[in-house]
Order: C-alpha cells, then sequence, then structure tokens
C-alpha cells in the first residue's frame, strides 16, 4: 500500500523559506534573461536579497510571471498529512490570499504558498506590457 | 901753553946734604912718577940730592911737569867750578820755568863761557821741544777729553743696549725654552693626529666597502623585486585566468543546478511516473552545487590570492623603491665617503708633513736654544764687558780732564 504524497517546490525569499505545489511552477529560470516587466520583485513574502533565481508562473492567457527568489531550495515529497489548510483566523489576519495553508518540513511549519494568486496580486506594469 | 916751572919755588921735601952726599938714585924719581900715575901731582924731588948726578936735570923735569900739570889742573877745575854754576843755573832756571809752568821765555844766564853755549842752546832747544809737546799734549788732552767724554758716552749707551740685549735674549731664550716645550707637544700632537688620520682613512675605506657590498645588496634586491614583480604579474595572469575558468565552471553549475531543478520538477510533476527522473535530478543538483560550492571556495581563494598578489605586488613595488632609494642613498653616501676618502687621505698626508716638519721644527728650535744658550753667555760676558769698558771709560775721562788741568798749567805763549 502506497501512502499519498504531495510533491512541495521549497523556496526561499530573504530569510524566510516557502512552500508551492510543484504545478504552479511552468520552470524554474534564471533572472537575467527574463525582460523587467515580467518579474515580481517584491510581494506578499518579502524582498529577495539576490535576484539570480526566478520561478516562472503561468499567469494566464499564454502569459508567464516570474517570482524572484533568493533561492530554489528543491522538490521535497511529503506526505498528504503533513499538508494543512491554513487556519481561518489566520486567513483573516493575513492581507495576501496568496498563502494557501503550510506545510510541515523537519518538524517546522512552511507557508504553503499560491504562486498564481502571487504573482496576481502584483500586475505587471501597462507600458511594459505594450511595448 | 906751557910756561916753565920753576923747581925751586916748590921747595919739596929736602933732605940733608949729607943725605945727598952719600948720591941719590933713581929710585925717587920712579917713586914719585908711580905717584904721578896714580893722580898724586903733590910729590916733588930734591934737587939737592941730585947734585952733580946726570940725574939732576930728569929731576928737574919731573918737578917741572909737576908744577905744570898742578897749575893746569886748578886752571881745569877753576873752569869746572865756572861751568857747573852755570849748569847749576841753567838747570835751576829750567827747572823753575817748568815748575811754574812759564815756557813762553827764553833762557837766559848771568854766567857767559864759551863752553855754556852749547849747554844754553840745548836747553833751549830742549825748551822749544817742550812748549812744542806742551803744546800737543795740552791739544791732544783736549782731543783726549773730548773723545773719552764721547768713549764714555757710548760706553754708557752700549752697556745700556747691552743690558737690554741682554735682558732681550734672556727673554728670547725663556721664550725659546717655552717655544721647545710647546714644539715638543706640537710634534707628539702632530704624530697622534697623523695616527688618528691614519685610522680614520682605513675606517673610511672599510666603510667604501661596505657601502660597495650595500650598493651590490641594493642592486640584487631591486634585481630581485624585479623578478618577484614579474612572478607576480604572472601569478595574476595565472589567477585571473583560473577566475575566468572558474566563472565558466561556476556558470555551467548554475545551468546544470537549474536545469536538475527544472528536472526534478518536471519528474515530481510526473507523478510516481517521474520518481526515478527526479532522484538522478537530485543527484545531479547536488553535484551542481558541490560543484558551485568548489567554485564559491576557488572564488574565495581567488580572491585571497588576489588580495596577496597585490600585497606582494606592493611589496616588490615598495622593494623596488626602497632598492632604487637604497642606491641613490647609497650613490650619496658613495660620493661623500669618496669626498671624505678624499680629505682624509689629504688630511693624513697633511698630519705626515706636518708631523715631519714639526720634528725638524723641534730639533732647530733645540739647536736655537743651545744657540740662545751660548749668546747669553756671550752677551753675558759683553755685558760684563761694556761695565767695565764704561768703567774705563770713566776713568779715562777723569784722567783725560785731569791731564788737561795738568797740561793748562803750563804756559807757551
Amino acid at each position: 500500500m502506497t501512502a499519498e504524497t504531495t510533491e512541495i517546490l521549497v523556496f526561499q525569499v530573504g530569510a524566510s523559506a516557502f512552500a508551492a505545489v510543484v504545478h504552479d511552477a511552468v520552470r524554474i529560470g534564471s533572472v537575467r534573461d527574463v525582460p523587467a516587466e515580467e518579474l515580481v520583485v517584491g510581494s506578499a513574502l518579502g524582498m529577495p536579497f539576490e535576484r539570480t533565481r526566478g520561478i516562472v508562473v503561468a499567469a494566464g492567457e499564454a502569459q508567464e510571471r516570474t517570482l524572484v527568489v533568493d533561492q530554489v531550495l528543491g522538490v521535497r515529497s511529503l506526505p498528504a498529512e503533513d499538508v494543512h489548510p491554513l487556519p481561518p483566523l489566520a486567513a483573516a489576519c493575513l492581507s495576501s490570499g496568496a498563502v494557501t495553508g503550510f506545510v510541515v518540513m523537519d518538524g517546522a511549519p512552511t507557508l504553503l504558498i499560491d504562486l498564481r494568486a502571487l504573482v496576481r496580486e502584483h500586475p505587471a506594469a501597462p507600458h511594459k506590457r505594450a511595448a | 901753553m906751557r910756561t916753565p916751572i920753576d923747581v925751586d919755588r916748590k921747595k919739596p921735601a929736602r933732605k940733608s946734604s949729607a943725605k945727598a952726599a952719600r948720591g941719590a938714585d933713581a929710585s925717587h924719581i920712579v917713586t914719585v912718577l908711580r905717584a904721578f900715575s896714580v893722580g898724586q901731582y903733590g910729590g916733588r924731588l930734591d934737587l939737592s940730592e941730585f947734585e952733580g948726578t946726570p940725574l939732576l936735570d930728569i929731576a928737574r923735569a919731573v918737578n917741572a911737569t909737576a908744577d905744570h900739570v898742578e897749575a893746569e889742573i886748578r886752571e881745569a877745575r877753576q873752569r869746572i867750578d865756572t861751568v857747573s854754576a852755570g849748569v847749576d843755573e841753567a838747570i835751576e832756571a829750567m827747572v823753575r820755568l817748568v815748575i811754574q809752568g812759564d815756557l813762553s821765555g827764553t833762557l837766559r844766564l848771568g854766567v857767559s863761557d864759551a863752553a855754556l853755549t852749547p849747554l844754553i842752546a840745548g836747553v833751549g832747544q830742549v825748551m822749544e821741544t817742550l812748549k812744542k809737546f806742551v803744546t800737543e799734549i795740552r791739544e791732544a788732552a783736549l782731543q783726549l777729553s773730548s773723545s773719552s767724554a764721547e768713549v764714555l758716552a757710548a760706553a754708557t749707551q752700549n752697556e745700556s743696549s747691552t743690558s737690554a740685549q741682554a735682558s732681550s735674549i734672556h727673554e728670547t731664550t725663556a721664550t725659546m725654552e717655552e717655544l721647545k716645550g710647546a714644539s715638543h707637544q706640537i710634534a707628539e700632537n702632530a704624530q697622534m693626529v697623523a695616527s688618528i688620520a691614519e685610522q680614520t682613512l682605513s675606517g673610511a675605506k672599510q666603510g667604501e666597502g661596505a657601502i660597495k657590498a650595500f650598493m651590490s645588496a641594493m642592486e640584487k634586491v631591486r634585481g630581485n623585486a624585479v623578478e618577484v614583480d614579474d612572478a607576480i604579474a604572472k601569478l595574476s595572469k595565472r589567477v585571473e585566468r583560473i577566475g575566468t575558468v572558474v566563472e565558466v565552471i561556476d556558470e555551467i553549475a548554475d545551468r546544470s543546478d537549474l536545469l536538475a531543478l527544472n528536472a526534478a520538477l518536471e519528474g515530481a510533476k510526473a507523478g510516481e511516473a517521474g520518481r526515478g527522473f527526479s532522484i538522478v535530478a537530485a543527484e545531479m543538483r547536488r553535484l551542481a552545487e558541490n560543484v558551485m560550492e568548489s567554485t564559491k571556495e576557488i572564488k574565495n581563494l581567488i580572491t585571497e590570492i588576489r588580495e596577496a598578489t597585490h600585497a606582494a605586488k606592493e611589496a616588490s613595488d615598495g622593494n623596488k623603491r626602497m632598492a632604487g632609494e637604497g642606491e641613490k642613498l647609497g650613490g650619496n653616501a658613495m660620493t661623500s665617503v669618496s669626498g671624505i676618502l678624499s680629505g682624509i687621505q689629504e688630511t693624513s698626508d697633511a698630519a705626515r708633513v706636518i708631523h715631519l716638519a714639526t720634528q725638524q721644527q723641534r730639533t732647530a728650535t733645540e739647536q736655537v736654544v743651545q744657540s740662545m744658550a751660548e749668546i747669553e753667555e756671550v752677551t753675558r760676558q759683553a755685558q760684563s764687558g761694556s761695565k767695565q769698558a764704561t768703567g774705563a771709560a770713566a776713568e779715562l775721562t777723569k784722567l783725560a780732564e785731569r791731564l788737561a788741568e795738568l797740561v793748562k798749567r803750563f804756559k807757551v805763549e
């Protein structure tokens, strides 16, 4: 009998680690080659220290946005019982709707981020898109 | 002119007729004649004794001769008395004139005798000669007095000069003695200076050798610094090259890491089917991370090497600069030491010459001191002689004055 697992992408922004479902990420890329208007640098997760890695996220209508992170720590396969939804009180306190829950890794809770919702909270600059 | 003497007038000692009768002999005549021969003319023969004998005429002649001789003796004695009186008068007159000092008059005698004429003439001549002598003596006495006064003045001046000269010579001798001591001291000092100059010259030559060695060492340091500089430049190029290679490796590792991440992502998306793929991707990512970790270490090492080479380059530049400054300072020191050497050489030569000169001076000074001592002795004798000469000149002056006073007593005009 095989236990049900959830594949989690773990990344770091600033000093904090976050988790996301692997299907939210299209790919992992380099920030250097991405146009600036497609980058999401500052978000509800904070400001990254380094701008070397980016998580490419599908933003609908064949549009992609790249969330700039400090480091992509890897892919983890977690048991389903370690993935928890966000408690209502916590959801009510948070201003961003991109935080959907938390996962327990190595005994410590890590926020689970909806990458698509996160990038939607930061629309791209209009003129950049026009260009 | 002889006059015949009457033997009868004499009445000699008559013998008795009997005796004459008995006949006189020649022995009586011989006796009388023997008395005549010794100046006794008083004896006469008794002619009566020779009456009738052949000796009567002889006896008469003997008596006549005796009478005649006695008469002439009396006449001669009278003339002698007359002449003696004239001579006495002349001498008395001359003595009186001499005592009175009056030589201006002429000698006049009360006695007139032809025999005194030569005497009177002689005395007159003596008086004239004496007058002449007195005149000349008076003039000579005056000249002598004047000359003796000049001699006295000169002798006094000479004595004073001799005393001053003796004092000066004494002072000069004392000074020369001091100079002798000073010359001795100078000679010793000059010898010491010459010795020190020789030692200084030796030390300066050693210093010159040390500076040459220092300059050679500085040149080697500069050469080594240039070699180190070249080595550092090569090392820097190598390090830069390594850095470039590391950047490439890092870039490759980064891309490998990215690929591994995407592979793992895709594997995860594929679910159970991509499990093995995810494992491989994870392994690849671990390798890539190891590579990146290594490149990071290499970059850190390269940074340290760059800092070290930069520090070595600065140190090498500092060494080159210091070596250059050292060579420049060494050159300046060499120039200075060369000048000092030249000066010391000249000083040494001069000190040697001074030493020889002072030795000669010392010898000469000793000779001068010896000569000055002899001169002082001679001067002392001359001073003594000068004093004696002054005394003699004073005495001579007194005698000349005395002579002039005495001569003044004689009146010649």
